[in-house]
């Protein structure tokens, strides 16, 4: 299995775009806005890895994007985003696939269609929220807008919604269906989440994310999406390397990494219910990186490391880990940035239910 | 272009407003029976009470299929699997250790819309977090893999009323490819409030049993149900000796780009899907024996679709069976290859329920009464919110 990247666009707390996902990488920090979130009476500041998707109207006039939600925006900035950055911005994308992983869906949309039946009864539910609402509308929103018409696809599988949904979309190019697919993953904040949040992890939850302490409940919320411009290998050298290789599995039947022969960029976003699945998994002295800390705890943040890895792997460089993910005396974290070499780089994510996706990233 | 490699059906469970199994189902089709009524597991404030295809939760026969700790989408998936499993002649044990993948659509069951945990929020109130624990352990997907201790490649496809077509689609190809040996692919979906108002919002909600394809035709009733096709390789098939109820023979889907709820007027992503689909599979419309339409009962669905039918499938005999199930939303691509899979068997389909009056202004008309059909392959397709549109090519038996 072989997917070419030749494009990629990263929504995140860290900005919009591959440079500032970058800078983010190179100063190793970026911090979340503070929310309040009111739960039993009492109001809390709850850390927020938060977007900007403004910059949107610079691709598509307002007027165009009146009816589309913030879940959508996302996913239509960091699919434009993806194109621009593969120079295919302005082609004819016709038979181009779409293919979306999500966590949540449009949980804002979902919940404000909810307001408008409990506001002015059920006849006043209104339609345009209830049409945005369902989990494809950021896929449907980025066909209409591109005029693709190849397949569409969206997948929901909480954590493993990427590899899941990577999966479907490699199926597309292998199988010759489409020349090319824009994939990518989505999920955005909205109030109850936050509201969830406080309940589930208490009024004292984290302001410093600490993902590679693995019993220590460090989460900080975010949203963002990470699109990917892939085509079939056709011998030619791509902007960012290849997928080579999507693993999914449960942890029953998953094999140590000790020998993979290359770099493991860790998944793991300061949720203890994941985190005891990295510490039973990984061996001793594997040479790991975790970057969750620039962009925070959402099912499909693993886009944005799989972004991380096709930019290390076109610069040749892997990116210091940020110094506050804690520490970790088993594993040897890339605390200093470092040539790649022809090394390959997996991506690896755990899912609190013991499931696992892992996707390989290679510059050749 | 040679086609594509057929993928082996070897098991089928279904439930839904018809039956309880898929024999039930058939036998409900069959005798042209069909009873929308008013909700009863939910209210609403509408002047009309919208008729619906609802499943009674004691409907599932088996109570240990019954949990509490899961949304009912998820329930009804378990029941269409455990049959489905059963049907095909495999033992748990024995499936647990083979590469068993599971691809289910849905769309009720992948939504966090839980009303009165959410008018406890926003009211300020201390709502119960336990309405946020079930949806999280509800992927309809994840709870049939937990189940049967499956740990091969595990999706939901969330594609809106498309989704259950595209699992199987999916499913298939993950056999081909070699990915999986064996695949558990269908649909699942249960009725709510959310989906019930949401339709009525856009005005395509009928107040009277859906007519499909009929000059009367209003709108569509909702439903709901579980599908689920045991798809496996040939070579397993052949070293169990397992006999094939019929082979998935090809996918084809393509996107109108055109609108998020309107079908594209003249067809173009279901005439793409059809088209992908026949190329893949290297038939002909001769071979065609009848279409399963997704046949909805609203104006402009059923407008395309006969458009199309009638371009591309001219007078192949065809017709909807949303008349017997309602509209189950992301389950009823799985059902509907159910229902195609078992009138393949049979050689002959049910009368499209509700079709009374032709339509003037439709080129074709679905079958009236129950018609013997003929040829070897049969095409059940779904058109979705998101412009998505996806066919199912179906061969008989064995291959």
């Amino acid at each position: 299995m072989r997917a070419a990247i030749e494009g990629i666009g990263v929504v995140g707390g860290f900005g919009c775009g591959v440079e500032k996902l970058r800078r983010a990488l190179i100063c190793g920090k970026c911090t979340p806005k503070m929310i309040p979130v009111t739960t039993r009476n009492q109001t809390a500041e709850l850390p927020v890895y938060l977007c900007d998707t403004s910059s949107l109207e610079s691709f598509i006039n307002k007027r165009a994007l009146r009816r589309v939600d913030h879940y959508s925006k996302l996913a239509v900035l960091g699919s434009f985003l993806a194109l621009e950055d593969a120079g295919v911005l302005q082609d004819d994308h016709l038979n181009l696939a779409i293919v979306v992983a999500t966590g949540y869906g449009a949980s804002l949309t979902t919940f404000s269609f909810l307001d408008t039946a409990f506001d002015d009864g059920d006849a006043c539910a209104s339609p345009t929220l209830f049409s945005n609402s369902v989990h494809n509308a950021a896929a449907a929103h980025i066909s209409i807008l591109l005029k693709a018409r190849g397949p569409n696809l969206t997948v929901s599988q909480f954590e493993m919604s990427v590899p899941s949904a990577l999966l479907a979309a490699c199926r597309l190019l292998e199988d010759k269906v489409v020349d090319a697919v824009l994939f990518g993953g989505v999920d955005e904040y909205c109030g109850v989440l936050g509201y969830c949040w406080q309940r589930f992890f208490g009024p004292d939850s984290a302001v410093s994310m600490k993902p590679l302490e693995w019993n220590n409940q460090s989460a900080i919320a975010g949203e963002g999406s990470a699109f990917f411009f892939l085509t079939r290998d056709e011998g030619n050298k791509p902007k960012y390397g290849f997928v080579t290789d999507i693993q999914i599995g449960h942890i029953e039947k998953h094999e140590s990494q000790s020998q993979l022969g290359g770099f493991l960029f860790l998944g793991a976003d300061g949720q203890k219910s994941s985190g005891i699945h990295y510490a039973r998994c990984i061996q001793q002295g594997t040479h790991a990186a975790v970057y969750t800390p620039l962009y925070g705890s959402f099912p499909v943040g693993f886009a944005i490391d799989m972004a991380i890895a096709a930019v290390s792997v076109r610069e040749g460089t892997i990116y210091a880990t940020p110094r506050h993910a804690g520490k970790n005396s088993g594993l040897k974290i890339i605390w200093n940035e470092q040539h790649l070499d022809s090394k390959r780089i997996y991506c690896l994510k755990f899912s609190c239910k013991g499931e696992y996706g892992m996707i390989s990233i290679t510059a050749k | 272009m040679s086609p594509i490699p057929p993928v082996p059906v070897t098991g089928i469970g279904c439930l839904c407003a018809a039956g309880a199994n898929l024999n039930e189902c058939m036998d409900s089709l069959f005798a042209g029976k069909r009873k929308p009524l008013p909700p009863t597991r939910f209210s609403s404030d509408h002047q009309v009470a919208y008729p619906v295809f609802e499943i009674t939760r004691a409907f599932p026969a088996d109570s240990s299929n019954q949990r509490s700790d899961i949304l009912f989408t998820a329930e009804l998936a378990l029941v269409a699997a455990k049959e489905a499993i059963e049907n095909a002649g495999w033992n748990r044990e024995v499936l647990k250790n083979r590469q068993v993948g599971v691809c289910i659509g849905t769309t009720v069951g992948s939504a966090m819309n839980n009303e009165e945990f959410y008018r406890s929020y926003r009211s300020g109130g201390n709502p119960n977090m336990d309405a946020i624990t079930r949806f999280l352990n509800s992927n309809p997907a994840q709870v049939i893999a937990a189940e049967f201790g499956l740990t091969g490649p595990c999706q939901t496809v969330v594609n809106a009323c498309s989704s259950g077509t595209d699992a199987i689609g999916l499913g298939a190809s993950w056999i081909r490819s070699g990915i999986c040996d064996v695949v558990l692919a269908g649909g699942a979906d249960e009725l709510c409030r959310v989906t019930y108002n949401g339709f009525i919002s856009l005005m395509i909600s009928d107040t009277s049993p859906c007519k499909p394809f009929d000059a009367n035709r209003k709108g569509l009733n909702l439903g709901e149900g579980s599908a689920v096709l045991v798809l496996e390789s040939s070579d397993l098939c052949r070293s169990r000796k397992q006999s094939a109820r019929a082979s998935v023979l090809s996918f084809g889907s393509g996107c109108d780009a055109y609108h998020l709820t309107a079908p594209a007027p003249d067809g173009r992503g279901l005439k793409q899907a059809i088209a992908a689909a026949m190329t893949a599979c290297d038939k002909t419309v001769e071979h065609v024996a009848f279409v399963n339409a997704h046949g909805t009962g609203t104006p402009d669905n059923d407008r395309v679709e006969s458009l199309v039918l009638n371009e591309l499938l001219p007078q192949i005999p065809y017709l909807s069976t949303k008349g017997y199930t309602g509209h189950t939303l992301g389950a009823a691509g799985a059902i509907e290859a159910a229902f195609t899979v078992a009138c393949l068997e049979a050689g002959e389909i049910p009368a499209s329920a509700g079709f009374e009056t032709p339509d003037p202004k439709l080129l074709t008309t679905p079958v009236k009464h129950q018609t013997a059909v003929n040829g070897s392959i049969a095409i059940t397709q779904s058109l979705a919110f998101g412009g998505n549109n996806a066919v199912v090519i179906f061969g008989k038996g064995d291959i």
